[in-house]
C-alpha cells in the first residue's frame, strides 16, 4: 500500500484522544485526519471526510459508536474501543471483530491495525457484520430510545414518542407526535426490542403504540382497522393475529 | 442430652432450696400440729422431699424424649402412666427399705400409709413432669430466639454486604486508561492520580469492617473520587459544595454517598457535551444529617427510567441500617436530578 490510511479517532476523553494520538504519531501507514468528541461530530465528519480507518469509542454521550453506525452513509473501517462493556464484547465475540480494550498498549494497537490493511488488502466487506452488531441487544432488555438522521441533524427519539412504525421495503418510517423519520432497520428489530407491553405488531406493516389507540373498528367480516388518537383519526389495517394480539393487550 | 439440674446451677439451688422448704415446713407440721412422733416425722419428710426430688429429677429423661408435639397423646398418657408407676415402685420400695430398720415391728403403718404414698409419688409425679415441661419449654424457647436473632444478624450481613456498592469496573479501568495516557505527556500528574486511586479504592476495601464512619472521611473519600473523575471529564465535571462543618462530626454509613456520585456522573456528566455542575448541600438539623445532591442531566438525550440498582440499593441499605423508610428522596425536576438522604443521628449528650 502507498497511500497513508486516512485515519479519524472518534472519543469523548480527551486523555484517551491523546494517548491515541501518541501511539499513531510515528505509525508510516497512518495520517489522522481528525478527532471528534462525540457521536454527531464523528456521523458528520466521517460522512465528509470518509476516512480509511476510524478509531471508535463505544461508550460516549448522546448517541453511542453502535448507534452512530446506524447513521453512516459511508462505512469506513473501524477499530472499537471500549474500557469494560460485557454486552459489546458479546456483540464483537459473536461477530468476529477486533476491538481494543483500554488501556491497551502500542503493540496491541499496531496488530488491529494490521488487521485492518490486511481486510483491505483481501477486499474484505464487513458492512454486514457492523449491521449485525447494531442488531444486537444484550439480554432482556428492550431499547428505550432510536436515533435517527433527517439530512443533515441528528435526532433521538425516545420510545414514549413513538406513535407508530410503518414499513417501507428495506426502512421504516417512524411516526412520533412531531412528524416522521425515517430509519434503515427492520420491523423484526422494532417488534423484538420493543416492549410488547407497551407496542403492538398488528400487521405485517405496522407497529402501533398502544396508548395511542383511539378505536378497533370492524371494516368488513373478520377484518379490522385501528383508529388512532390524532388530529387526522389516523387509520391502520390489521391483520388476523394482530387482532389476537390487541385483544389479548386490551383485554375486550 | 445435659440435665438442665446440671447444666444450671442457678435452677438447681432453686430446686434444692424449694424441696427444703416445703420438707421443714411439713416436717414442723407434723410434729407439732399432727404430734407424730419425731422419727416418724423424719422418716416420712425425708422420703417424701429428699429422696422423690433425687428420684425424680430422672423425669427429666421422659419428657425431654416424649415431645409434645411429635407424640399422639394416648401414647403420652400410656408412656407417662408406666414411668410413674415404675417411678412410685422404686420410690415406695427404697422407702421403706429405709423405714424398716427404724420401725422394725411396727408393720401396721407400713399396710397403712401404703395407699397414701402411692397416691402421693403419682401426684408427685405430675408436679415433676409439669415442672420440667415448663423447664423444657423455657429452654428451647430461648434457644429459638437465640437462633432466630443470630440468623437474623446473618441475613442483615450477608444483605448489607450485597448492597454496598462494588466500584465499578467501567470506572476502574477508564482510569487506568487516563494513567496510561498521563505517563506519556504527565508522568507526575499520572503519579498523582495512582496515588488517588489507591487512596480511594483502599477506603472502598475498607467498608467490609466498619459500617460508620465520620461524615469527615465519607466527604474526603467523595472528594477523590471526584478528583479522580475529574482527570477524565475535564472541565465537563465541575463540584460544588456547600457544606457546613457543624456536620463534619456527624456519623454515616461508609461509601453511602459514593454510588450517588457515581449515578450524576453517568447520567449528567457522561450523557451530554457540556458542562454539568453537581451541587452537594449539607445540612445538620436536630437528630438528622441532610444531604442533598442535585446534577443537571440532559432530558432530551434519554428518559429516566426511574430507579436504578444502584439508587434502589441506598435505598434498602438505609431502610437495613436505620429500620426506617423513605430516608431517601428523589426529585425528577426535568433539566436536574436530586437525591436527598436523610441520616439520622443517635442523639447527643450535650
Amino acid at each position: 500500500m502507498s497511500e497513508k490510511l486516512q485515519t479519524l479517532i472518534i472519543e469523548d476523553e480527551e486523555l484517551a484522544r491523546n494517548l491515541l494520538r501518541s501511539y499513531l504519531k510515528d505509525q508510516p501507514d497512518i495520517e489522522v485526519i481528525g478527532e471528534c468528541e462525540n457521536g454527531f461530530d464523528g456521523v458528520k465528519t466521517i460522512n465528509e471526510k470518509k476516512p480509511d480507518l476510524v478509531f471508535l469509542d463505544i461508550q460516549m454521550p448522546k448517541i453511542t459508536g453502535f448507534e452512530m453506525i446506524e447513521l453512516l452513509d459511508f462505512k469506513p473501517k473501524i477499530i472499537f474501543t471500549t474500557a469494560y462493556d460485557q454486552y459489546a464484547l458479546k456483540a464483537f465475540e459473536l461477530n468476529a471483530i477486533d476491538y481494543l480494550l483500554k488501556p491497551f498498549s502500542k503493540e496491541r494497537m499496531i496488530a488491529a491495525i494490521e488487521k485492518v490493511k490486511q481486510r483491505i488488502q483481501n477486499n474484505e466487506d464487513i458492512d454486514e457484520k457492523l449491521e449485525e452488531l447494531t442488531n444486537f441487544r444484550p439480554g432482556e432488555e428492550f431499547i428505550d430510545r432510536v436515533v435517527v438522521k433527517d439530512r443533515h441533524k441528528i435526532n433521538i427519539i425516545t420510545v414514549d414518542q413513538i406513535r407508530y412504525i410503518e414499513s417501507l421495503d428495506d426502512y421504516v418510517m417512524i411516526y412520533t407526535h412531531d412528524g416522521r423519520h425515517m430509519k434503515q432497520k427492520t420491523m423484526k428489530f422494532f417488534e423484538t426490542n420493543l416492549d410488547p407491553k407497551n407496542f403492538i405488531r398488528i400487521h405485517r406493516s405496522y407497529i402501533v403504540q398502544v396508548d395511542n389507540i383511539a378505536e378497533i373498528q370492524q371494516y368488513e367480516k373478520e377484518s379490522y382497522i385501528v383508529i388512532l388518537k390524532d388530529k387526522d383519526k389516523t387509520k391502520l389495517k390489521v391483520s388476523k393475529t394482530g387482532y389476537k394480539k390487541i385483544k389479548e393487550i386490551l383485554h375486550f | 442430652m445435659r440435665h438442665p439440674l446440671t447444666e444450671n446451677y442457678r435452677l438447681f439451688i432453686f430446686y434444692a432450696l424449694f424441696w427444703t422448704v416445703i420438707g421443714i415446713i411439713n416436717f414442723v407440721l407434723l410434729v407439732l400440729w399432727y404430734n407424730v412422733p419425731f422419727s416418724y416425722s423424719l422418716l416420712d419428710t425425708s422420703t417424701t422431699y429428699i429422696l422423690y426430688p433425687l428420684l425424680g429429677s430422672s423425669i427429666w429423661y421422659s419428657i425431654r424424649y416424649n415431645s409434645l408435639e411429635e407424640v399422639s397423646i394416648l401414647r403420652l398418657i400410656l408412656f407417662h402412666l408406666t414411668a410413674a408407676s415404675i417411678l412410685c415402685g422404686i420410690w415406695v420400695y427404697i422407702s421403706y427399705a429405709i423405714y424398716k430398720p427404724f420401725i422394725g415391728h411396727d408393720t401396721n403403718y407400713l399396710t397403712n400409709s401404703l395407699p397414701s404414698k402411692v397416691f402421693l409419688g403419682y401426684i408427685m409425679y405430675i408436679i415433676f413432669l409439669v415442672f420440667f415441661y415448663a423447664v423444657n419449654y423455657y429452654q428451647s424457647l430461648k434457644e429459638k430466639i437465640k437462633k432466630e436473632s443470630e440468623y437474623k444478624t446473618l441475613i442483615r450481613e450477608a444483605e448489607l454486604q450485597a448492597l454496598k456498592s462494588q466500584i465499578n469496573p467501567h470506572f476502574l479501568f477508564n482510569s487506568l486508561n487516563s494513567i496510561s495516557s498521563l505517563t506519556v505527556s504527565n508522568p507526575e500528574k499520572a503519579q498523582e492520580m495512582v496515588i488517588n486511586l489507591s487512596t480511594f479504592m483502599r477506603y472502598s476495601l475498607m467498608h467490609n469492617e466498619k459500617e460508620m464512619v465520620p461524615f469527615s472521611r465519607e466527604f474526603e473519600n467523595i472528594k477523590l473520587y471526584l478528583s479522580i473523575e475529574k482527570v477524565r471529564f475535564g472541565k465537563k465535571l465541575n463540584a460544588e459544595f456547600e457544606i457546613d462543618t457543624h456536620c463534619l462530626d456527624a456519623e454515616i454509613p461508609n461509601m453511602i454517598l459514593q454510588p450517588l456520585f457515581e449515578n450524576a456522573i453517568k447520567y449528567g456528566v457522561y450523557e451530554t457535551t457540556e458542562q454539568v455542575t453537581i451541587k452537594t448541600t449539607c445540612q445538620c438539623e436536630g437528630n438528622v444529617l441532610e444531604i442533598t445532591i442535585v446534577n443537571d442531566f440532559d432530558s432530551n438525550s434519554m428518559k429516566r427510567k426511574g430507579e436504578g440498582i444502584g439508587l434502589r440499593n441506598i435505598r434498602k441499605r438505609m431502610e437495613i441500617i436505620y429500620n426506617q423508610p423513605d430516608l431517601m428522596k428523589i426529585t425528577d425536576h426535568k433539566t436536574s436530578f436530586e437525591v436527598q438522604l436523610i441520616i439520622p443521628q443517635k442523639p447527643t449528650l450535650s
